[in-house]
């Protein structure tokens, strides 16, 4: 599963340029753009984030503020009740005037009460406005908000709302009433007993100021619950009570003012907590973490949207710039191939500055591998000729005729030592001419073989020049191209000296000279105009008058292929003095591995 | 090369079907979502025994992101009357009614063809007489159930011993599922007690034509089995025209838990109004949202509610619903 897996990958794996500068450029700009999104989303939806849960705080705040004004103008009627007419008046005498005074803070405050009543310690009912029919015992007593009284005598106490179950108003109604209740001082007949002041808030009102900040539908709410956590106004009060729906306010409860993170029934959200002053009471907001992602699904579309709008146009972008950028190089690089292929098209040239360079570079790298190779065969063919050549020159027709005729002529004259020193002399010549094929014979040899050819010459023309060695011994164990005296002797004889009598006079010499060989013919013969000098080693043409027609350029060319340019031939004539033709090889010594490397001829070449 | 771009052109293709789909998500998530809207027909709607039910559907309507509309109706009496207000409801656009059945044989039919349309489920009572072989759903309590202990509540107060005493069973109809159900849980209670029913009558009481309580037999004991025909027996014994005799019954309203307070009523049995109006919607809100959701019947609770305990905080919960 996996190698295929990898095998699928594989098939993928761009080839070419193009495709890897453009999936190059594409992860690139598609890591940015998610980077760059995935920020900008995350920094949005924090910012969205504070701001919803700052406006909630405010909201709360004001809210807050609003209960508790609310909450602190029953205080001030119950406080009025108190010491602006309870204090005031004697139950027993001035009840009208406690009904008086009651009625007109009740009548001012109508709206947001529902009654005001005062019981005495056994619960007996004192005055009550409205006037209204009380009902057959209720038994104030057992009433929540008269125990809490009773229990703490010196603070007011705020129950939680209930049906308000004193009076019999003949509506067929029942209200949902908060009780404000507190101990007060009754005066009956000057004397002091204790009762309890009883507000009836109506919950309507604060059930109003809840339903005003509860208007959101993305599942923001609020909540208003007692220092206990019973809760005292719920959007879904009854949803909860009977466990259709649920709400953490027992903990919430326990929270003092603040922000929280909580999980409950298995959503994450945040909790912003205030206390209502004096009575303990805590509004609670409630933001479910969905609230937040909520109002962000269109800036997420929004987002995801300006990231594929901006991949396609970097996409566009990014393939024009690897078209841009492989083009050029796809052109060089398919003219190359086109080279490769044999079809020898014109190199491409073109695109930026440096693929204009390479392919300048190429294109002249291609020439001159062309010209070498036009060299080189020109070479080879030139060492074929030379070689053919030099082959002719061992087996020169009137060479042989001539030496043969000279044997015949002693045999006839009976000089039959001569006889026998000519052929030995001749077969000496041919031996070393052949050498087994080789090109490549030591000093030594060659020496001796231009020693046979003089002398034979010698007898051919009857002694009528001297020849002289002066070789030095140490080169004779030194590699040299065969053949090569052969022909600068026989010009020597033929040019220099053919015209004398009996005082032409040929030295040949060897020495080394440094890490080269030099051996030079000289002649004392007639001498080579200046102008002839130089055609001799470079007109290949020219037509010889006399000897094998191995020319000196022959000999020239054949040392340069072996050896190089920097060797040869060199001719210093001066005209009725004598000619000197050097022969310049370097000094190779003389053994089989050597030989054959030379053999081989490419050696030099590539120096 | 030529392979890529045919892949440039196919991930650019792609791309741009994906900006597409987004602005199209945008654009119908910007477009103001179409609620649900779903039409109440109950008789007398603006009567007090619909409060729980209603505040129960406006608790459930504000859960589900559903539009009630709570039709203003009077006295419905026959099937045709019925008929007009769907049809008018359909008309007007509604995706699914809850609906308190007429007593009258052919509405069942009649909804039933409805409900191949929109969503139908009935509150209160199924439209057939027998509930087993109701063709559409139903939201009400047990009301066989609600009849026996209204039955055992009374046996409660003489000890189990009712022998001799005279009984009167006074209903709003005779002829639905709830009321029919409901006289037989109270009777197989009590049939082999030496009780006697002297009378069971059926009927609004509105009407000056109609027999009026007052003038039925003296009985001992009045048991009234639905809201109505409580707070009328109610009204009659708080007027002392009931000859003395004391009320039992099953009510929701106001008037109800007024009349238990003040005595006349001696238990009262107490159908969860606001569950059912809570249910009911939910669960057509739910058959709306999943077109492949077959509505079921749903049995909600009732209470039993004696006047030592009447302002318990279970029970105030209960008279918060009516009270809204």
């Amino acid at each position: 599963m996996k190698s295929k897996l990898l095998q699928h990958i594989k098939k993928f794996k761009p080839t070419g340029m193009q495709s890897t500068i453009m999936v190059a450029f594409s992860a690139i700009s598609v890591s940015i753009m998610l980077v760059l999104g995935i920020v900008v989303y995350l920094r949005f939806s924090a910012s969205s984030r504070q701001e919803i849960i700052q406006s909630t705080q405010k909201l709360m705040e004001q809210t807050v503020e609003n209960l508790e004004d609310y909450l602190v103008s029953m205080r001030q009627i119950s406080d009025a009740v108190y010491y602006n007419v309870i204090k005031e008046c004697d139950l027993s005498n001035k009840e009208d005037n406690i009904q008086q005074g009651m009625n007109l803070l009740y009548e001012a405050n109508r709206d947001n009460l529902r009654s005001i009543a005062i019981y005495n310690n056994y619960g007996s009912l004192m005055a009550a406005e409205p006037v209204a029919l009380q009902k057959e015992d209720p038994d104030v007593t057992k009433q929540d908000w008269y125990k809490k009284a009773m229990e703490k005598m010196e603070n007011m106490h705020f129950s939680t709302p209930h049906i308000q179950n004193l009076f019999d108003d003949t509506s067929l109604r029942y209200y949902w009433v908060i009780s404000l209740s507190r101990v007060v001082e009754l005066t009956n007949n000057g004397v002091p007993i204790t009762g309890v002041l009883l507000v009836d808030m109506d919950y309507s009102s604060i059930s109003r100021m809840m339903k005003q900040i509860n208007t959101s539908n993305n599942g923001q709410y609020y909540y208003l619950c007692d220092k206990n956590g019973q809760i005292i106004y719920h959007m879904r009060q009854i949803q909860i009570s009977k466990g259709i729906s649920s709400e953490n306010s027992i903990k919430a409860a326990s929270y003092k003012d603040g922000v929280y993170d909580e999980t409950f029934d298995g959503e994450q959200r945040k909790l912003i907590v205030s206390t209502i002053s004096y009575t303990g009471w805590k509004l609670v907001g409630v933001i479910p973490y969905s609230t937040f992602t909520h109002g962000m699904f269109n800036t997420r579309y929004f987002i995801i949207m300006i990231i594929l709008l901006m991949a396609m146009m970097l996409a566009v972008i990014n393939r024009v710039v690897s078209v841009r950028i492989s083009s050029p190089i796809l052109k060089l690089s398919d003219s190359v191939m086109e080279y490769e292929a044999g079809e020898k098209p014109e190199i491409y040239i073109g695109g930026s500055i440096e693929i204009r360079h390479l392919g300048y570079s190429i294109q002249q790298s291609y020439e001159q591998i062309d010209m070498l190779m036009q060299k080189i065969i020109m070479e080879q063919n030139e060492r074929r000729k030379s070689e053919l050549d030099a082959l002719q020159s061992q087996i020169n027709p009137h060479f042989l005729y001539n030496a043969l005729d000279s044997i015949t002529w002693m045999i006839e004259g009976e000089r039959n030592d001569d006889a026998v020193f000519m052929i030995s002399e001749l077969a000496r010549l041919f031996r070393i001419s052949l050498s087994k094929g080789r090109t490549i014979i030591s000093v030594k040899d060659e020496l001796q073989h231009a020693q046979s050819y003089m002398n034979i010459q010698k007898i051919r023309y009857k002694n009528s020049f001297s020849i002289k060695f002066d070789i030095e011994t140490e080169i004779y164990s030194y590699c040299t191209v065969k053949l090569v005296l052969q022909p600068i002797l026989e010009n020597a004889v033929n040019y220099g000296i053919n015209d004398m009598y009996e005082c032409g006079e040929i030295t040949v010499s060897g020495k080394k000279n440094d890490e080269n060989i030099i051996l030079a013919v000289s002649d004392n013969g007639t001498g080579i105009p200046e102008e002839e000098v130089l055609l001799l080693l470079t007109d290949s043409n020219r037509v010889h008058k006399h000897g094998s027609g191995v020319g000196l350029v022959n000999v020239n060319n054949r040392i340069q292929i072996l050896f190089g340019k920097q060797y040869g031939l060199t001719i210093e004539s001066e005209p009725d003095e004598g000619t000197t033709v050097s022969i310049c090889i370097p000094a190779i010594p003389y053994t089989e591995e050597n030989s054959k490397i030379l053999e081989k001829g490419n050696i030099f070449i590539n120096e | 090369m030529k392979n890529n771009k045919k892949l440039f052109i196919s991930i650019e293709a792609i791309m741009a079907v994906m900006v597409i789909a987004m602005a199209f998500i945008m654009l119908k998530e910007n477009s103001k979502k179409d609620l649900h809207k779903i039409s109440v027909i109950v008789p007398n709607s603006n009567d007090n025994q619909w409060t729980a039910f209603k505040y129960g559907l406006k608790m459930a309507a504000e859960d589900q992101d559903t539009e009630i509309f709570f039709v203003s109706t009077g006295n419905i009496s026959s099937a045709e009357e019925e008929t007009n207000i769907i049809k008018r409801e359909i008309e007007n656009g509604t995706d699914a009614l809850i609906i308190k059945p007429v007593p009258d044989n052919k509405i069942e039919n009649i909804l039933k063809k409805i409900e191949n349309k929109i969503p139908v489920m009935l509150i209160g009572t199924t439209a057939s007489k027998n509930k087993p072989e109701s063709m559409l759903p139903v939201t009400e309590p047990d009301n066989y159930l609600m009849g026996k202990s209204l039955a055992e509540e009374l046996l409660k107060d003489y000890n189990g011993n009712i022998t001799g005493k005279t009984l009167g069973i006074i209903t709003e109809t005779s002829v639905q599922e709830d009321i029919i159900n409901r006289i037989n849980g109270f009777q197989d209670v009590l049939k082999d007690k030496d009780a006697k029913i002297s009378w069971t009558i059926s009927g609004s009481f509105k009407e000056p034509e109609e027999n009026t309580l007052d003038k039925q037999p003296k009985v001992d004991i009045v048991i009234a089995l639905d809201d109505q025909s409580l707070v009328t027996a109610s009204g009659y014994s708080a007027a002392n025209n009931l000859h003395g005799a004391l009320v039992y019954g099953i009510g929701h309203s106001t008037e109800a838990i007024y009349y238990l307070d003040t005595g006349i009523i001696r238990c009262l049995v107490v159908p969860d109004e606001f569950s059912t109006g809570y249910k009911s919607l939910t669960e057509t809100a739910e058959s709306l949202k999943y077109y492949f959701r077959k509505m079921k019947d749903i049995t909600v609770s009732y209470t039993i509610i004696r006047r030592d305990e009447l302002f318990s905080q279970k029970n105030q919960e209960i008279i918060f619903t009516m009270s809204q």
